[in-house]
This record gives C-alpha cells, sequence and structure tokens, in this order.
C-alpha cells in the first residue's frame, strides 16, 4: 500500500516539477524576507535537529536568497508550537516539521488546530523502526516471535509509533504484545536492556549504536524496502507480513492558504535538499534514515495514511470515541 | 587515564568553554525557575558550534554549575532556584535568616565540590559496573524504591502527621493534572490544553516557596530592623565542612546511586539524602532550623547525582534525564554515536570530557566562594527595595521556561495557595515531595501491573525489590516497636541540642 502512494507521489512529483519550471517567473519576488521555522519542541531533541539540519543544509547549499530563522516554541505536547504556525494562515514565510504529536495531540483533543489547517510541502527522508530484542534472547526472526505467545514492548508516552508497530505486529502474528509506556526513549532502551521487556522498536540512531556493541539483535525493520543502514535486517513483508509497513515521516509543512506558487517554490528546494550530499552526511548518514523524496501532494498522502492510523489506535485503546 | 584527560582539558580553547558553561550553569541555576534541562538546552546550539570535547565541556559545565548556582537563591531568599536545590531551603534559609548566610553558602559550596569530587571519581573508576546496576532496576524495583523513599522521607512531614499526609495527598493530586502517562486520557485538565503536559514542578516550588514568602511579608511592617552589618557572616567556614563530614560523604553516596537510575533524578537523590540524614541524626529536631549538616547532604547528593547520571549515557547510549537527554542531542550534533562503545572508540574524547569536569568543579569552588560574600552581603538590602526586584527576577524565569503566561498564572496560585497553606499550619515540604515522588510511583507501580497481567506477587517475587520493600518495613516499624518497648524517652533524653 505504502509502495503504491509512493510511486504514484514520484508521478505527480513530475507533474509538479513541470509547474513549479513553468511558475518561475511571478516567482521572482517570493521569498523576500527571512523565513521562521517554529520547531514546537525543546532544543536537542529529534524534532530539533530535523529543523535544524534542514536549515543549515538551505544556508550552505544557498538555495534560497533569504534565511531561515529556527525558532523554539515548546509546550502543551507540541500544541503551542503548531497552534503558532496555524495562525499565520495564508503566510508563505512560516514553516514547521511534521512529528508524531502533530497527529496525536489534535487527536486528543489537546490543540485547536489539526493537520488539516497545514500546507504539506514535502518530505525528504523517512525513518523506520527496527523491532529489536536483547542478543541473549532466543528469537532469532519473526516467526520465532510468533511462538513467544505473550511479549512486552516499551513505547514513549500511550500513543506512539511503537505502540502503533505492537499492535500491527500482534495482530499480524497472532501474539499478545503488551506495550508498557515509558517517560523517554532511554527509558525504554534501559528496560530493553535491562530484560524488563522483552522487545523494542527503535529509531534506526538508537538501534544503530547497541548493534554495533552487541546488546541487541534486530529482527525486522518497519521500511517498504531494506535500508541502506542496515543491509542484514529484512523487512517485515519479506517475513510475510507486508501489512505492516510504517515508517515517521520528515516533511515540512506551512499554514494553510499559502499561495499554490510557495508550495511549487519549497518543492523544489526541498528535493535539492533531499538529494544533496550535505544533507546526507548531515543527517541521513548521522541518524541513519532512508533518504525518500516525496511531493506535496505524495505527503499529504501519507499524512492522511498517518492521521487514521493513530486515529484507529486511539480508538482500539478507547481514547476517543 | 583521567590525568590525561585533565592535561587535555586544560587546553586554553577547551578551558574556556568549560568555564563559560560553568559560569551560565551558575547563573540560570541561580535563576528561579530555570534549571539545568532548560539551561543544557539553551547553550546546545551555541556549544554545538564549538565542535569535540569543548562543546561537550561545555553543556556539562552547564549541568554541574546549575547544581552549584541553584543553592544561592535557595539560601539567600528561600526560593529555590531550581528543582534539585528545593531541599537546600529547609535549613539553607534559616541559617540566612540568623545573620549566617556566608557559613550556608560555603557549606553549599563545599558539599558541591565533595558531591562533585564522589560524582566524578565513580564515573572514571565505577561506571561500568554501576551502569549494570543501573538496568537491574525495573519498574518493580522502582516501586520499591519510591516506597522506600517515603517511608523515610515520613520524617519530613512536620509535627503533625494527619496535616503532612494531606499535604501529600495534595502533591500526588497535582502530580497526576495531565495526560495520564500510562492510560492516554487527560486527568483533572478541564479542556484546558495548558494542562496537558502536567504542571511543571519548578513552577510550584517557585511559587510555594519564593512567592508565598514575598505576600507573607505584605503582613510585616517593611521598616522592620535590617540585620546588622557584620563581615564574618559573610564568609564561610572551614570548620563547617569537617562538622557534617558524615553529610557530606552520605549525601554523595546516596545522590550518586540515585542519579544513576533511569528516571529518578538529581531532585528525589536530594530529598533521599535529607532524609536520611535527618533520620541518622542524633538531633532530628534540629533540622529545619538552620544548621550546616541540612544544607551538606542535599547539595553534596545534587551535584554528585548529576555525574551519575551521565554514566548510562556514557557507557550505555541511554540518557537517563531529561538533561542527559539534551546531552545526547549535542554528542549527535558534534558527530558522535552515544552508545556501549563510544568509550572503546573515543577514549581520548571521554576522558578529556571527564577531565573538563573535574577541572570545572574545581573552578566553580574558587568562583562561587570569592562570590560568597558579595552575594550573601544582599540580606542587608531592605526588604521593600529587595523584594520588588526578586519578584520580577522570579517572574522571568517562571516565564522562561517555555515562554507561556500560563505558566506565570500558575506560580501566581502555587503562591497563594502557599499562603493558605501556611496560615492553616499545614507544611508545604509533604506536597512538594508528593509532586515529585508520586507520579513516579504512580507509573511504575501500573507499569509493573501492565508486566505481570495484574498479578501483585511480582512485587515480592524479585530480589531487588523484595529487600527494598523489608527496608521500608522496618523503617516505618522500627520507630513503634521502639516506642512499645519504651525506649523512646531514653532516646530523646540522649539527644542534645
Amino acid at each position: 500500500m505504502k509502495r503504491t502512494i509512493l510511486n504514484r507521489s514520484r508521478v505527480a512529483g513530475a507533474g509538479l516539477l513541470a509547474t513549479f519550471a513553468l511558475a518561475l517567473p511571478a516567482l521572482a519576488e517570493y521569498p523576500e524576507k527571512n523565513i521562521t521555522m517554529i520547531i514546537p519542541f525543546g532544543a536537542g531533541g529529534g524534532s530539533d535537529t530535523l529543523a535544524r539540519t534542514i536549515a543549515t543544509v538551505i544556508g550552505e547549499k544557498e538555495l534560497i536568497p533569504v534565511s531561515i530563522l529556527p525558532e523554539n516554541r515548546p509546550g502543551a505536547s507540541g500544541a503551542v508550537g503548531y497552534t503558532t504556525i496555524a495562525e499565520q494562515k495564508g503566510n508563505p514565510y512560516t514553516l514547521g516539521t511534521v512529528s508524531v504529536s502533530f497527529f496525536t495531540t489534535p487527536l486528543l483533543g489537546g490543540s485547536p488546530v489539526s493537520y488539516r489547517d497545514f500546507t504539506p510541502l514535502a518530505s525528504i527522508a523517512q525513518s523506520p523502526y527496527l523491532l529489536v530484542v536483547p542478543t541473549s534472547a532466543d528469537i532469532q526472526s519473526l516467526e520465532d516471535l510468533a511462538g513467544a505467545g505473550r511479549l512486552t514492548t516499551g513505547t514513549v508516552g500511550v500513543v506512539s509509533d511503537a505502540a502503533l508497530l505492537s499492535r500491527m505486529t500482534a495482530d499480524a502474528l497472532g501474539v499478545q504484545i503488551d506495550a508498557v509506556p515509558f517517560d523517554g526513549e532511554g527509558e525504554v532502551l534501559a528496560a530493553l536492556l535491562g530484560g524488563h521487556v522483552n522487545i523494542g522498536y527503535l529509531n534506526p540512531s538508537e538501534a544503530m549504536s547497541q548493534m554495533q556493541a552487541g546488546t541487541l539483535r534486530a529482527i525486522a525493520i518497519s521500511s517498504a524496502e531494506r535500508s541502506e543502514a542496515f543491509p542484514d535486517v529484512p523487512t517485515f513483508a519479506e517475513q510475510g507480513h507486508p501489512e505492516i509497513v510504517h515508517t515517521q515521516l520528515r516533511g515540512l509543512v506551512m499554514p494553510a492558504d499559502v499561495p499554490p506558487e510557495a508550495v511549487a517554490y519549497w518543492e523544489g528546494v526541498l528535493e535539492q535538499v533531499a538529494t544533496s550530499e550535505e544533507w546526507k552526511t548531515q543527517y541521513i548518514d548521522r541518524f541513519h534514515d532512508i533518504p525518500d523524496y516525496a511531493d506535496a501532494e505524495g505527503l499529504a498522502k501519507s499524512i492522511e495514511t498517518t492521521n487514521a492510523r493513530y486515529e484507529a489506535l486511539m480508538k482500539e485503546l478507547g481514547l476517543i470515541n | 587515564m583521567l590525568w590525561d584527560g585533565i592535561v587535555t582539558a586544560s587546553a586554553p580553547a577547551i578551558l574556556a568553554c568549560t568555564i563559560l558553561g560553568a559560569v551560565v550553569g551558575l547563573l540560570i541555576g541561580a535563576l528561579p525557575g530555570l534549571g539545568p534541562t532548560a539551561g543544557v538546552a539553551i547553550m546546545l546550539p551555541v556549544a554545538a558550534g564549538f565542535g569535540g570535547v569543548a562543546a561537550i565541556a561545555c553543556l556539562g559545565g552547564v549541568y554541574y554549575g546549575s547544581m552549584f548556582g541553584g543553592a544561592i537563591t535557595s539560601i539567600l531568599l528561600g526560593i529555590p532556584g531550581d528543582a534539585p536545590s528545593v531541599m537546600t531551603v529547609l535549613d539553607g534559609y534559616p541559617l540566612a535568616q540568623k545573620g549566617e548566610a556566608g557559613r550556608a553558602l560555603g557549606m553549599s559550596v563545599f558539599a558541591s565540590f565533595v558531591g562533585g569530587i564522589v560524582g566524578i571519581l565513580g564515573l572514571v573508576l565505577i561506571s561500568v559496573p554501576v551502569s549494570r546496576f543501573a538496568l537491574s532496576f525495573g519498574p518493580t524495583e522502582m516501586t520499591a524504591m519510591m516506597c522506600f523513599a517515603l517511608s523515610l522521607l515520613s520524617v519530613l512531614g512536620g509535627r503533625n502527621a494527619v496535616k503532612g499526609f494531606v499535604a501529600l495527598a495534595l502533591g500526588f493530586w497535582i502530580g497526576m493534572i495531565g495526560l495520564d502517562p500510562i492510560g492516554g486520557p487527560s486527568r483533572y485538565t478541564f479542556g484546558s490544553m495548558d494542562l496537558f503536559d502536567g504542571i511543571d514542578f519548578s513552577i510550584v516550588a517557585v511559587g510555594m516557596f519564593g512567592i508565598t514568602a514575598i505576600l507573607m511579608s505584605l503582613r510585616v511592617a517593611v521598616d522592620k530592623p535590617l540585620m546588622r552589618y557584620s563581615f564574618a557572616s559573610l564568609v564561610p567556614r572551614l570548620g563547617d565542612a569537617l562538622r557534617s563530614r558524615w553529610q557530606l560523604a552520605q549525601g554523595s553516596f546516596t545522590g550518586f546511586f540515585v542519579g544513576v537510575l533511569p528516571g529518578v533524578g538529581a531532585t528525589a537523590a536530594t530529598m533521599l539524602s535529607y532524609a536520611i540524614a535527618k533520620r541518622t541524626s542524633r538531633t532530628p529536631d534540629a533540622y529545619g532550623t538552620g544548621i550546616v549538616q541540612g544544607v551538606a547532604a542535599p547539595e553534596a547528593a545534587n551535584n554528585s547525582a548529576s555525574y551519575g547520571s551521565m554514566i548510562p549515557l556514557f557507557t550505555l547510549g541511554i540518557p537517563g534525564s531529561a538533561t542527559t537527554a539534551v546531552m545526547m542531542g549535542g554528542l549527535l550534533m558534534i558527530g558522535l554515536q552515544p552508545g556501549p562503545l563510544l568509550f572503546m572508540e573515543q577514549p581520548d574524547f571521554v576522558w578529556s570530557v571527564f577531565g573538563s569536569f573535574a577541572i570545572g568543579n574545581l573552578a566553580l569552588v574558587f568562583l562561587t566562594l570569592l562570590l560568597t560574600p558579595l552575594l550573601a552581603a544582599s540580606l542587608f538590602v531592605p526588604l521593600a527595595l529587595l523584594y520588588p526586584i526578586v519578584l520580577t527576577i522570579v517572574m522571568f524565569g517562571v516565564f522562561a521556561i517555555d515562554y507561556s503566561t500560563f505558566s506565570v498564572t500558575l506560580a501566581i496560585v502555587a503562591g497563594v495557595l502557599g499562603v493558605v497553606l501556611h496560615k492553616l499550619d499545614y507544611p508545604a515540604v509533604p506536597l512538594i515531595l508528593g509532586l515529585v515522588l508520586g507520579p513516579l510511583l504512580e507509573r511504575n507501580i501500573r507499569r509493573t501491573l501492565i508486566q505481570s497481567q495484574g498479578d501483585l506477587t511480582v512485587f515480592v517475587e524479585r530480589p531487588i525489590a523484595l529487600v527494598l520493600f523489608i527496608g521500608t518495613a522496618v523503617v516505618i516499624l522500627l520507630p513503634l516497636i521502639l516506642k512499645l518497648a519504651g525506649r523512646q524517652k531514653i532516646m530523646a533524653d540522649e539527644a542534645e541540642v
């Protein structure tokens, strides 16, 4: 399912690129002032690093004639920052990145704005999750996992990608997986290494250092195809479960109702970022994400799919009606 | 190896970054509201630009520097500079009121230094075995640990046990506001988006200690005679350090081991070490009236805990606290991969960073000792001039946590609540304890029960948990048994004030 979206988005991308070329004269003036990039979380986190790296790469390659000014607006599980962006309706000088809270906080009723109040621009990478077990465990493949009967996993917060993936795995394999919510990625990792939970769904960079040290073993990756960073880790699909594909989107959004020229402009800029050497060395190689450019339409579709998944999970957990 | 690290870290560029970090940490720690996590996050983009050892030396400096700085406002104004210095208020502020601010500040510097040295040595010498010990603490063990801590902390409840428990329960309740961390739905938020993330502990602490004190001062005449100038009250006394050696050692070790545990943190470590100091004292009633030992234990603990909490980060790649999570962001930004291999692949880097900790710790001692008379002199400023300035700084500090006016409102509400509690003679300390430890206890009980599918026997099946629960029972039952044996009175007679 994911694959068709990606293919379709590539076709659509080509079409939009043509529009971009035609629209060039009209864009001569845009952007005429600095762009504010709102980061709805504190400094040092994943969203912060992503946003700042994008800004740095754009700056180094001089892709736009103005500066990008990153600004941290943390609070209320991302709602403060995302509301700040959405309030700039029609203003093509405010940028933001997509995160898990972009979906979950509005769904839980914690934010006055939802994904419908934003204009998707493009996504430049996807971050898969690795299903890992301690090296001391007997589990070598999904098949072994299916025979385990009951498992526990750790997740950051109640509604997260790890919780979502553990539900998908449990349904696919017919096992019981109880997700224990912790307060941070570090706590999940500690519980996993200490043997207090059996399996974990980790970010590529977290999983990489532990796998290199031989403390954890990856048995599946949640992307549609294998990741270059983990050539030996098979996908869920390869192990007979093509329905389990879920990655975190690394995309950018603007407030609703920005002019289509601005969207086309940013698609062009972000495609150059996604294919640049600087992006590869400063982000992909460092965080082991999968480089993958998708245009506005592609990102919009992925956003809807992701939102529907979270919504279904929350209904299943009884958090919303 | 540490010596090589110290030599590398003495290079002018790294030294400058270490000192810069330490000074920024000192200031942020002293500013009520902003604590180590915010400090490290604020410095992160700047420090990342230094690259390599200098970047992490600078961030580390902010972290332990804030542990030094937090004590300053706690002692001088009775307003905790950050969460880990709340316990320092209990004895530090009364000391300052007695005209011995210099002594209290000096003690906090000695204690921070000793705690720092113990923490650094622990980090250097035993980080690998200790990190394994930390991993053995799962939700079950954490639950037992929190019960044990609470049993020790019951000594801080004040004279009226019922009022102490009411305040504790109120703290537990405030800690539950926000999104239910285990179940998901929001609790007691009344639909307010601002309450979704819960109530930041430092806002309540600043409100209930700082704003309450300022509001209470409105009742007294402003032209109250000022403390008399005396140079002796401004300078630290070395003898205090010797007199508090047991509290220093106890605080350092408690802080270190509690700090290592992922998700517990320096604040809980200070509470525990203060409670142990009071429990084991022959004159427990003297605690809270202004004795240097009451400053020594928590101040040694919070510095030591800051190094302890770096152990899981450097040895396992696990950020065990919010502050170390930001530091991990720093490691990633300078192109290092935090993980179990960091020590092996980048030994020079790790040892140089540890070396910079040793240098920074020493530099802070001189810096703060020099500043002590200057800071202590602030007590000679009339309250009518001092409090408006303090109130402004407090409001700015609270606002700077997440640039939200809602936080400022919350701090004022906490301040008013503090006045009400004071009037009704309810102690504020149990409320703060409940707010810090309640969420930890609740989360770990519920995590354990998810793991065990509701089976309660798991709590006594695991050895570490069982030992801690037995310890809890002993702490609760021992005074009762002693009382029954009629020995309570003899002990009271033995006590000397």
